[in-house]
Order: structure tokens, then sequence, then C-alpha cells
């Protein structure tokens, strides 16, 4: 679900007719449409960086603190992408291939951290070890707030591999491991390294957790320096060092993908992956997904729970209600606009070899790991001049379809990817117009991963927090912003109530990605269509 | 395909009741509404708000955030504000306003009774409850207590302290030893606190937290943390209040205040809810309620505590710590920031 195409399947439509290159510069147009949206908290931050004298820039850029927080923010993700990619593929093989008991619902507690915010998992984690802090602490809560990514992302990848791949291997005569590393791997490296960057991005754009550990990274350096100071200039200069630092990132990514050789052909028959009955694995698998779910689903849950109940104060209801009608109405209204706007994205990058559509694909990725506060102040400088659309609900979801633009847009391209281009000509040549090919021949076969990406647009806006702050309406109060209101004041078992709800509601979107019927999701789909 | 467009449903009707939550700012010709910008937290002040709303019948649109991002807020804002009042943890963010031009001058029928020494020159704004900055410290493993803030950088206190950079009043705290000692003998200060392994922390709080856990036995923060860190845990914690030697500059007193946007149509609503917040009462409900110091003259200190004028605080006008930025430079200087 979160790759793009492999260049050599990526072949241009064939003799482009008039609707057809109308089409392209519609498609063209709205895409450049949404680089400008993406590309305001950059132009912004440009013009806050250059109210600064360059001697000053160029000091604060290169003093030793700002140096210290990079290495910091730098293996932070390291460790952070590392544990993830060693558990969240082991985990994911595990659920993929092993035999064991209640299988499909043991994706549920691996996926269901997404629910939880990286602050409620610290808030839940000091309470149960009062010393619990620094960096270790710091990589702890960061790597079971996205493991679920890159399980996710893993998942996705092992499903698409043709089950009779693995038999012929095994019949050739491989071992499992050999097996794992020569035909699986190199199909999933893509899913991987695209789940692997967005927890890297996660990682690099936490304020919660990292700030509440007293761990520095360039996140919580910008916030502090917009907290501290009335300088924003500073914090300006500094956010470039952050994007710097995301670029790498982003460029080590398209390499790996660059070199996976996953197979886009639709399979036309269902071949099932055999099931591996080791005991031994069948053990570890169970064991490593009970101390996972323990640690970041059943301890977190009991610690809300206890404060729950042993909150003195009687709880507001009505405020409780009407922060959750508003949580999850204006993230659902955010997560409708990223929708929107990753469509043309998503249908430009993947249906040819587009520069254009990869800068911008690239814009919005970088944004993704831009510190909220950032995105925030940004819009309040181009909101306030706005009038009436000020502090409304849409340009509070508009941020949010900013902030997290990359979750739908890699979704998006890697399920558009999944038509193959032949099954668009074959349309084409029966008469069909672009727009009737992308209503009945391709939103069909994408539409579950674009549901997933979707919904994880809408977790993720549901825990925000400081763009919420600013640009929220005044007065209208989230879970997020109640558990904070509540949090800067240590009183946390009047936060309770709204962490936990916020992490039940959550659970609902969690558990409809990881539904165990969703397991067989897109191929199935579409190999029965193809039988009809 | 039906689940699609039934979810797609779903998602339209989300849309169209966040459409209509949405609060809109529109002037009336007679003030219904008054929009302030909070940067004191929602618990403590909103029982302030409610009985002036029930005063005079005014509704309050409350935006509550941390001061320091409220002002970067409203700087960033400009012109286009829709807040009437902006109310502050701190001087320094009301300063950052003023500053940039954004308040008006209030007249000098306004907050009348609050002395000169806590009101910003050519009244931008006034002070609304003071806070005296002193040192919590744990009484048991703290035998020695240092009588001045150049104490600290004694080796018996190594890595024992705990600062808040990022904290307005610790900054507001630096800008006067700036001002007084100079910024050579502020940046030396600061220096010999790093190379004695001081802690640093997110705010005030954190620091008494950490006192109570173990982590570090002194460090400096607001008066009201102790009380406030013990009411919220629900027990007596392991911290207590030193104060430095009279006229030490650790004993400096700060304030939280409120001053009204040049752009809002609604200055005398606005004027009369500063009034309402300076009155007798209402300074006799922020020391009981808040353990704050009332501004008044001769009004009576939060339980416990000595007297505004008996703390030894040191004698500097508040109005010559607005250079923030110097203070805030050298913070950066030498990566503390």
């Amino acid at each position: 679900m979160f790759t793009t195409l492999p260049a050599a399947f990526q072949e241009q439509p064939p003799a482009s007719t008039q609707s057809q290159s109308g089409w392209r510069i519609a498609l063209l147009t709205a895409v450049a449409a949404v680089a400008a949206i993406s590309m305001i908290p950059f132009v912004y931050l440009l013009v806050r960086a250059s109210d600064k004298p360059i001697d000053e820039i160029v000091q604060l850029l290169f003093r030793q603190k700002t140096l210290e927080v990079l290495a910091t923010t730098a293996l932070l993700v390291i460790c952070v992408v590392a544990i993830n990619l060693v558990l969240g593929v082991a985990i994911a093989s595990g659920l993929h291939f092993v035999q064991l008991p209640f299988r499909r619902l043991l994706v549920i507690p691996a996926v269901l951290p997404l629910a939880i915010p990286s602050y409620v998992f610290t808030y839940t984690w000091v309470a149960l070890v009062p010393s619990f802090s620094g960096f270790a602490a710091a990589v702890f809560i960061l790597s079971i707030s996205t493991i679920p990514y890159i399980i996710l992302a893993t998942l996705a990848g092992l499903r698409s591999i043709d089950g009779s791949q693995i038999e012929v291997a095994r019949s050739l005569g491989l071992n499992p491991r050999q097996t794992f590393s020569r035909v699986v791997f190199p199909q999933i490296r893509g899913h991987v390294s695209a789940g692997a960057l967005l927890a890297g991005l996660y990682t690099m754009s936490d304020f919660g957790a990292v700030s509440l550990l007293n761990i520095e990274t360039l996140t919580v350096s910008i916030q502090n320096m917009y907290r501290a100071s009335y300088d924003r200039s500073a914090a300006a200069v500094v956010s470039f060092v952050l994007i710097a630092f995301s670029i790498l990132f982003v460029l080590a990514d398209e390499s790996i993908k660059g070199k996976s050789t996953q197979s886009q052909l639709l399979k036309s028959h269902s071949v099932k992956t055999p099931l591996v009955k080791k005991g031994y694995l069948r053990f570890a698998t169970v064991a490593i997904i009970t101390a996972f779910a323990t640690v970041a689903v059943i301890l977190p849950f009991y610690v809300l729970l206890t404060r729950f109940f042993s909150n003195p104060v009687a709880i507001d209801g009505p405020a409780l209600v009407s922060a959750t009608i508003s949580t999850v109405s204006v993230a659902a209204f955010g997560a409708l606009i990223a929708l929107v706007l990753s469509a043309p994205l998503g249908l430009l990058l993947s249906g040819g070899s587009s520069r254009f559509a990869n800068v911008t694909n690239k814009i919005v990725v970088i944004a993704h790991a831009l510190p909220g506060v950032v995105v925030g102040l940004a819009l309040v400088s181009i909101g306030s001049k706005l009038g009436p659309l000020y502090q409304t609900t849409f340009l509070l979801a508009f941020a949010y379809a900013i902030l997290f633009l990359a979750k739908s847009v890699t979704s998006m391209s890697s399920s558009l990817a999944r038509v193959p281009n032949s099954v668009k000509d074959v349309a084409a040549t029966l008469g069909m117009n672009q727009w009737a090919v992308v209503k009945k021949v391709i939103a069909p076969i994408a539409a579950p991963g674009i549901g997933i990406g979707t919904i994880l647009v809408f977790l993720t806006a549901m825990k925000e927090l400081p763009a919420t702050l600013m640009l929220r309406p005044t007065g209208f109060e989230t879970l997020a912003t109640q558990i904070w209101s509540f949090g800067s004041i240590n009183r946390f078992n009047e936060a309770a109530p709204y962490a936990l709800i916020l992490v039940l509601v959550a659970a609902i979107p969690t558990f409809l990605i990881s539904r165990p019927d969703k397991d067989t999701h897109s191929y199935e789909l579409e190999s029965t269509r193809g039988q009809k | 395909m039906k689940k699609l467009a039934a979810s797609t449903a779903a998602l339209m009707m989300l849309v169209l009741v966040a459409g209509c939550s949405s609060s809109s700012n529109e002037q009336a010709s007679d003030v219904t509404e008054l929009t302030v910008y909070s940067g004191r937290s929602e618990e403590f002040i909103a029982p302030f708000f409610a009985d002036w709303e029930a005063s005079t019948g005014i509704k309050l649109n409350v935006r509550y955030g941390d001061s320091a991002e409220l002002s970067a807020q409203i700087l960033e804002e400009g012109n286009n504000s829709p807040a009437d009042l902006f109310l502050s943890q701190d001087a320094g963010s009301l300063g950052a306003i003023a500053q940039a031009g954004l308040f008006t001058k209030l007249p000098s029928d306004v907050a009348a009774d609050i002395p000169a020494a806590y009101v910003a020159a050519n009244r931008q704004w006034v002070g609304i409850t003071g806070r005296a900055r002193v040192f919590a410290y744990a009484p048991d493993r703290v035998k020695t207590l240092p009588v001045s803030i150049t104490d600290l950088t004694k080796s018996i206190y190594k890595n024992q302290i705990g600062i808040a950079p990022t904290n307005a009043s610790f900054q507001a705290f630096l800008t006067a030893l700036i001002e007084n000692k100079g910024t050579a003998f502020a940046k030396t200060w600061l220096e010999d606190l790093q190379a004695n392994g001081v802690k640093i922390y997110l705010k005030n709080s954190a620091i008494v937290e950490a006192i109570d856990k173990g982590e570090i036995s002194i460090g400096l923060v607001n008066h009201y943390y102790v009380w406030e860190v013990s009411e919220s845990l629900g027990r007596a914690i392991n911290a207590k209040i030193g104060y430095f030697a009279p006229g030490d500059l650790g004993n400096l007193i700060n304030v939280s205040g409120a001053g009204v946007l040049k752009t809002s149509a609604k200055q005398k609503a606005a004027q009369d809810l500063i009034n309402y917040l300076t009155s007798g009462p209402a300074q006799q409900q922020f020391v009981s309620d808040t353990h704050e110091y009332s501004l008044l003259d001769g009004a009576q200190s939060p339980s416990e505590l000595p007297a505004l004028d008996k703390i030894g605080a040191p004698s500097i006008d508040l109005k010559t710590l607005s250079n923030i930025k110097a203070t805030q430079d050298l913070l950066i200087q030498v990566g503390l920031l």
C-alpha cells in the first residue's frame, strides 16, 4: 500500500487523443495547486528566516548547540527506525507466514497503538515508572508509537506476493531463510522503506513525547524558540536544518525503493501463502506480539483506567461529549480534504514517470516532517488576512490536510499503481473516457488502500495539538486540547477521561484498518472482478 | 463501493456538523461578546471570567494557550487579530506585543489602584497578580541553603540544580541580571551553572516534581509551584520554598498582566474586564484560590508566605525588563535555548 510503481512498469499510455491531453492538463493544474498549497509553510519559513541578517543565520546554523541537537535527532531517528525495522518486519512476517491461533485477530493489538498519541504513552509510562526519562525512554515511546506503520506497510507488501512464488522457491530447495531473503524481501523492500519513512518523519516531528522526556530534538528546539523567544526568525532558521535532514531521509527512501522488484501484475488466482507450523516459530511470534501488546496497549490502558476510576472530580459529561464530536468532525473534515488533494497527485504519480509529480510528492512528504507549530503559525500568518475564514474548523481541517497529506498520498499512489496500464488501456479501447476509467476501473480496485490512507490522516489529525491550539475557533475544544489543558497544570487524573475517550474513539478506525476480513483486501477483490 | 459511498456520506455529515459549529467574530453595535486570548490556564481563571460574564451579561470567547505561543500568534496576526484582550502569565509576552505597537494605551482610570511599579511605561499593559521568584528545595537533602544566586555555581550543589530556561519568569530574572550586572557577568554565571551540571527542565512544575522525586535537590521557580504541584498530586511533597538574602536578584517579583489590543473595537468592555480583575474582591480571590500575590497596597499575602514587601525583593523596575531579546540571544549563545 505504500510503494510507488517501479519504473519498468510505468509505460506511457498509447496514442494521446484530444480528450486525454485535456485530461492531463486538468491533472497537471490540480497537482500544481496541491504543490502550491504544500509550499505554504516553506514560503512562510523563508520569509521569516530572511528577517535575520546573514551572519546571524550562519552563526545560528553552525553553533555547537544546533549540531548537538541535530546529532540527537539523527541518533533518535536511527534508533527508532532500526528497532522498527527489526521488530516491525518480524511481527508482520510472523502474522503473515506462521500458523497461529486466532491469527487474523492478532493483527489488531499489533496495530492498535496507532490510536494512542505519543504524549499519552509518555504520561502513562511516567505514571508506571516515575524515573522514566531520557534518551532510551524516548526511543522506547517513539518505537511503540511508530511500529504499527511498519507492520501495516510490511503486511501490505507481503499480501501482494503471489504465494505460488514461495512454493516454487521451496520446491527448488531454498530453506525458509533463503526464501525470505531472496524471494520475499526484495519484493517488500519498497513497502518496508515507505513504512520506515513515515516512522522516521513521525519521530522528527514529534514534540509531546520528547519534550516530556527531556530530550532536545530539532522539533523541541524550534518549539522552544517560539515559546521562549519572540524571535520567530531564529526558529525559522532552525526549521531549515530539520528540512535538510528530512530531505536526506526522503532521498535514502527513494534509493531503496528504486531497487525494489515488486511485480505489479494482478494475481488472477489467489494462491494462499503456505503457513509455517514450526513450534518454536509459533511460540516466538506469539511471545513477541504479546510482549508488544503488553507495553504498547495493555499497560497504557491499565493506567488510563486506574486514573479514570480514581479521579475524584466529577466528569464534565457535556464537555466530554462536545470535545469528542468536535475532534471526530474536524479530523474527518481534514481527512476528506487530504483525500481530495491527494487524488490528482496520486493519479499523476501512478500514471507514468512525471518529474513534476515526483517533486510535488517530495514537498508533500517533507511538509510531514515539519513541527505542527510551524504549519500552525504559517496558517495564522495567512489565515488572519482571510477575515471570516480565520479560526474556523475549515482552516484547522486544512492545516491537518497539509500536515498529514503525505500519509494519504503514499497510500493513494501505491493503490493506484496496482491498476495495470493494460487494464486502463482496455477500458479506453472499449470507449470509456478518462473520467469513466477512473470511476469504473481505477476507483474500485484502489479504494481499500485509499481508505487506509484516509483513515491514517484521520487518526493522526485526532491526536494533533500545536496547530490545533492556534487554528481552532475560539472556545472550540478537542480531546487533545483538553488533555493539554489539564496536563499543563499537572491534573493528570482529570485529563484521563479525555485520553481514554480519544484512545477508544481512535481504536474504531484502527480496528477497521486491521480488520481480519481486510486480510486479503485488494487483490481478492481484483480477482473476483476479473472472473466476472 | 457501497461501503465507500456510505462512509463518504458519513464524512459529509460530519463536515456539515463541523461547518455549523465554527464560531464567528461578528461585531455587534452593542457589545455582547468579547474575545480574550488567555495564557493563564482555564482551571484557575475560568471562575473569574464566569463572574464577570454574570455581572455584565457579556459573553467571553476565551482562547486558551501558552502565553508565549499566544503572543507569537498575535504578532503573526498583526492588525488582523480577532483578540480584544490578551491576558498573559508573564510580563515578557506582554512586552513583546507592546514593542510591536499592537497594544493601546490604557486610560489612567483603568486599574487605577495597581501601583505604578507593576504597570508598563505608557500604560500599554497592567499587572494583575504578583509572583515571586524563589528557590524550591528538598529540606532533607539541602543542608546549606544558598544566600545568593552566585552560590548556585558552588560545588556543593553540583548536579543538584534545576532551571527552566524557556520559562518566561526565568528569562525575566535573567534580564534583570543582565541589566544590573552586565552581559559578561550573566554569561559567566550561566556557563558556571552549566559547568556545575545544571539540569534543564521544560517548566517550573517539572522542576518541583523532580525535586520531589529526588532527581535534583534545588531549583529556581515561581513561589506558587510548590503549592500547585502538591495540590495536583493530592499529597504533601518533599519540597519547600526558600528565599535568597534580601535584595538578591533571585528574589525578583514578576507579574501576570493584561493589555488591550489597539485593533479592538470593544475598548470599554475590555477595560472593564481589567478593572474587574484588579478590583479588591477579585484580587483577594487570586490570593486564596491560586496562591498568587495581590498587587494592591496592603493586601493579604497567600497563606504561610511573607508579604510582598517582606520578601526582600530587589528594587527593580519591571519596565526596565523589556529587553528580552538580549536575554534570549545570550541563552542561545550559551546553548540553553
